[in-house]
């Protein structure tokens, strides 16, 4: 009986003392946590993004010219993307909340990058459980510390690009020189690749043979000059019935006024 | 004259005996009334061990006090000892308590809604003061509930204690069994990681196979839509759809905290309230066959509740306590918690809580009907009608050889059964799905998980050469590798897979996260095949190892 009250005291002591230890402990061991929780949540990320981020983004977030922006460039993490677009919030929040609603338009300020974000988050109808996407956001958070190791130079915008503005002066276009960008003796577009200019012939877009006819009356209020220029600069924007909108979108960026306007003088020949 | 007259009497004793004396007694008065009899001596006598004095104070909160009435004043020191009881019916009404305690503790921190289920498990443990020790506490306490409770029914099977006149504690004990069982159950879905929900698919797709009893049946599709018009009412109801969503959560989280609880208490006051009633029988060799004596302890063989019997509960009330928080803290016992639930992904090796492993085992003999509902259902309703209809007079052994035989042949049964019920017995999946699911496992962290993240050193390794690998701890996997693939290989008798080729290929994919790739290349009958599986490991992710 003494011994069991005795024995009974000193565990009761003991047991004190293990749960005073570990009150102790607690606030290390939420920390250790905490991190260990951060690293699985990359890890989550990381096989989230191999499935169903890297077709446009690129494998390891280089971006796909084009297609989908870098996410491991340093723009993104030192407040220049946030800037161009204003946005106020961190860089975190911005990535969650792309991921998690999507982009319903394609950002003006990236105008090489015209396809739209589809949304994600399953609370905007997307496929990915909101914790998920903090999966997702995590781990390309976690491209900071390299991204923000390259060097900090911002490429200069081409300020003779040509533009997705129609309303822009272009300068005298010259059919001929149009004539060897079209048939790529000159320049890198590669139209003929596509376009015939053989009447009824499909190569995989339309054939262009007598365009400066039905240019000008494809869309009311259209002179011919300004559909062939949308129709380079922005592809999507009209689509000849029965063809699919495989046009690259990135002649906005990619190709000088000069080289346009050759290209439209060319075209208005035919 | 006073409209208002206020008199303390502490001032009067105050004035009379001088300030400690009258405070002791008053201190002593409120103990007295609280205890409903004992005061601070007779208190400190009991806990000394002394003799009782007389008139015997200690009887009084029997006959008075709430607490104690429910306790009887002495046992037959017959029953005291370790033999024939083992402490098992106390320790299940122990757990039971201290299940209450850390659960509502629990239960401050939980939503139960699969929108923020998991969430509440990361911020219980990594955000809460003590979240991780009360969760592991509640897990284990439940683990230790069910075997105290199992093993109190067979304890109590073995020494007969079932028979007349305790035929009615017996039955609302296996009530209380079912309700451990349900309570340890629908624990399990509340976290909402993969364990739960595919733990309790298990379970609740054994409902779906109930068929639509005759007559209902010749109505036909038209009335019921399919012929398990009843599974899949029953099914419905316990997943709230087709699918575990937010109302079957909350069902079985009002189960968990609300309605089975409520049920057990109510029914193990009716179960002690028998046994105090017919006493605590003793064992079979001490009386003779047909008597029951339980309740007509001679003087000179009587233990007092008090002092023997409550200090002797102090003790295994601060021992139990002990070891349960022992295990969770140095001896490293931690409830496990897998990624978030996820429908669409089903692990390679699902497996039921333990205690029904028996249960699943017996699934894959056959029919699900027979073998998940029916025979499970004759199961429990033999053990409720049992003292009914096995009502031979005699609780010693020797006259219960055919007894005890059954109580041996229905355990072994089970044991194989539980073996059957895991996944070494009659599951066939490919052999690289087995290899792979070896190296990195869904359900749990595994070997390539668990190794030091800077041994994972960059590069392309084949599992054959694993003596050449430059780190102890890649020497080690890939040896656990190698290991995986031989066994996989004996295990294919019929020589259908040829293993070709295993690598583990380590890329440096971000700042520290590494992607690793297991790859089985094998020939069968239709040519070389490949398999592989892609893990991405972060430095910091600690899986512990």
């Amino acid at each position: 009986m003494t011994v069991r009250v005795v024995t009974g005291t000193i565990i009761l002591a003991a047991t004190m003392m293990i749960v005073a230890f570990i009150m102790v402990n607690e606030p290390n061991r939420m920390t250790d946590f905490e991190s260990g929780y951060k690293g699985r949540s990359v890890e989550a990320g990381a096989a989230l993004y191999d499935t169903n981020c890297k077709g446009c983004h690129g494998v390891q977030g280089e971006g796909i010219e084009g297609v989908g922006p870098a996410l491991n460039a340093r723009d993104l993490f030192d407040g220049r993307r946030l800037s161009e677009i204003g946005w106020a919030g961190t860089a975190y929040d911005y990535v969650f909340s792309s991921i998690s609603g999507g982009r319903p338009r394609a950002s003006s300020a990236f105008s090489t990058y015209p396809q739209r974000m589809p949304t994600w988050s399953s609370d905007f109808g997307g496929p990915l459980r909101p914790d998920q996407v903090r999966n997702l956001a995590d781990f390309v958070m976690n491209w900071e510390t390299t991204a923000m190791a390259q060097p900090a130079e911002t490429p200069t915008p081409n300020p003779n690009a040509a533009g997705t503005d129609l309303e822009t002066e272009l300068p005298a276009g010259d059919a001929a020189r149009g004539d060897k960008l079209f048939n790529g003796q000159e320049g890198t577009y590669g139209c003929f690749g596509c376009h015939s200019l053989a009447a009824g012939e499909v190569k995989v877009g339309p054939s262009l043979a007598g365009i400066a006819g039905t240019a000008a009356s494809r869309v009311e209020g259209y002179a011919a000059e300004k559909y062939i220029r949308e129709s380079i600069v922005s592809p999507s924007a009209h689509l000849v019935e029965g063809f699919q909108d495989l046009m690259p979108k990135t002649f906005a960026q990619s190709m000088t006024k000069q080289d346009l306007a050759d290209l439209i003088a060319y075209l208005m020949t035919k | 004259m006073a409209i208002f007259k206020l008199h303390l009497p502490i001032v009067d004793d105050i004035k009379q005996k001088g300030l400690k004396p009258a405070l002791l007694a008053k201190v002593d008065e409120g103990v007295t009334r609280l205890t409903a009899g004992l005061g601070i001596n007779d208190i400190r006598s009991v806990l000394r061990g002394d003799p009782a004095p007389r008139p015997n104070p200690r009887v009084k909160p029997h006959a008075d006090g709430f607490w104690f009435h429910m306790r009887p004043t002495y046992y037959h020191n017959l029953v005291t000892p370790l033999y024939p009881q083992f402490r098992l019916g106390w320790l299940s009404v122990y757990f039971m308590v201290f299940e209450t305690i850390t659960g509502v503790f629990l239960m401050l921190f939980y939503t139960p809604s699969p929108l923020v289920a998991f969430e509440n498990m990361l911020n219980i443990l990594s955000n809460v003061p003590l979240g991780l020790f009360m969760r592991d506490l509640h897990r284990f306490g439940a683990e230790l509930m069910v075997l105290a409770v199992a093993l109190h029914m067979l304890r109590t099977y073995l020494t007969g204690n079932y028979k007349k006149p305790r035929q009615f504690t017996w039955f609302t004990g296996v009530l209380l069994l079912l309700m451990t069982l349900g309570l340890s159950f629908s624990g399990y879905l509340l976290p909402w990681d993969q364990l739960s929900l595919w733990a309790v698919t298990i379970g609740a797709s054994m409902v779906e196979a109930i068929p639509t009893p005759y007559p209902l049946n010749l109505l036909g599709d038209q009335w019921f839509g399919d012929q398990y018009f009843i599974g899949t009412f029953v099914n419905n109801l316990v997943r709230g759809g087709p699918q575990f969503n937010d109302n079957g959560l909350l069902r079985w989280y009002l189960l968990h905290v609300l309605g089975l609880p409520l049920i057990a208490f109510v029914f193990i006051g009716v179960h002690y309230y028998k046994v105090v009633l017919h006493g605590h029988s003793l064992p079979p060799e001490a009386e003779k066959v047909g008597e029951d004596t339980a309740k007509r302890v001679p003087m000179d063989q009587r233990t007092y509740f008090m002092p023997d019997i409550i200090t002797r509960e102090l003790f295994y009330v601060v021992l139990v306590t002990f070891l349960c928080i022992f295990a969770v803290t140095l001896g490293g016992y931690h409830a496990p918690l897998e990624p978030h639930a996820e429908a669409l992904i089903t692990p390679l090796h699902t497996t039921a809580p333990w205690y029904f492993l028996w249960l699943q085992g017996m699934l894959k003999v056959g029919d699900k009907v027979f073998w998940g509902l029916i025979a499970p259902g004759i199961i429990f309703n033999t053990l409720f009608v049992l003292p009914y209809i096995e009502v031979g007079p005699s609780r010693r052994y020797a006259d219960r050889r055919i007894g005890l035989s059954v109580g041996m042949v229905v355990c072994v049964t089970l044991s194989m059964l539980t073996f059957m019920g895991t996944p070494w017995y009659a599951v066939s999946s490919s052999a690289d799905q087995e290899i792979i699911a070896e190296i990195v496992p869904q359900t749990h962290p595994g070997p390539l998980r668990a190794t030091p993240w800077d041994e994972l050193t960059v590069g392309t390794y084949e599992a054959k050469n694993w003596e050449q690998a430059p780190t102890p701890g890649l020497k080690g996997l890939l040896e656990e590798y190698e290991h995986a693939v031989a066994t996989a290989q004996a295990k294919d008798k019929e020589g259908q897979f040829k293993n070709l080729e295993n690598l583990l290929i380590i890329e440096e994919w971000q700042d520290g996260l590494k992607k690793i790739t297991v790859r089985v290349t094998w020939q069968d009958a239709t040519g070389e095949r490949t398999a592989s599986q892609d893990v991405f490991l972060h430095r910091d992710s600690n899986y512990g190892g």
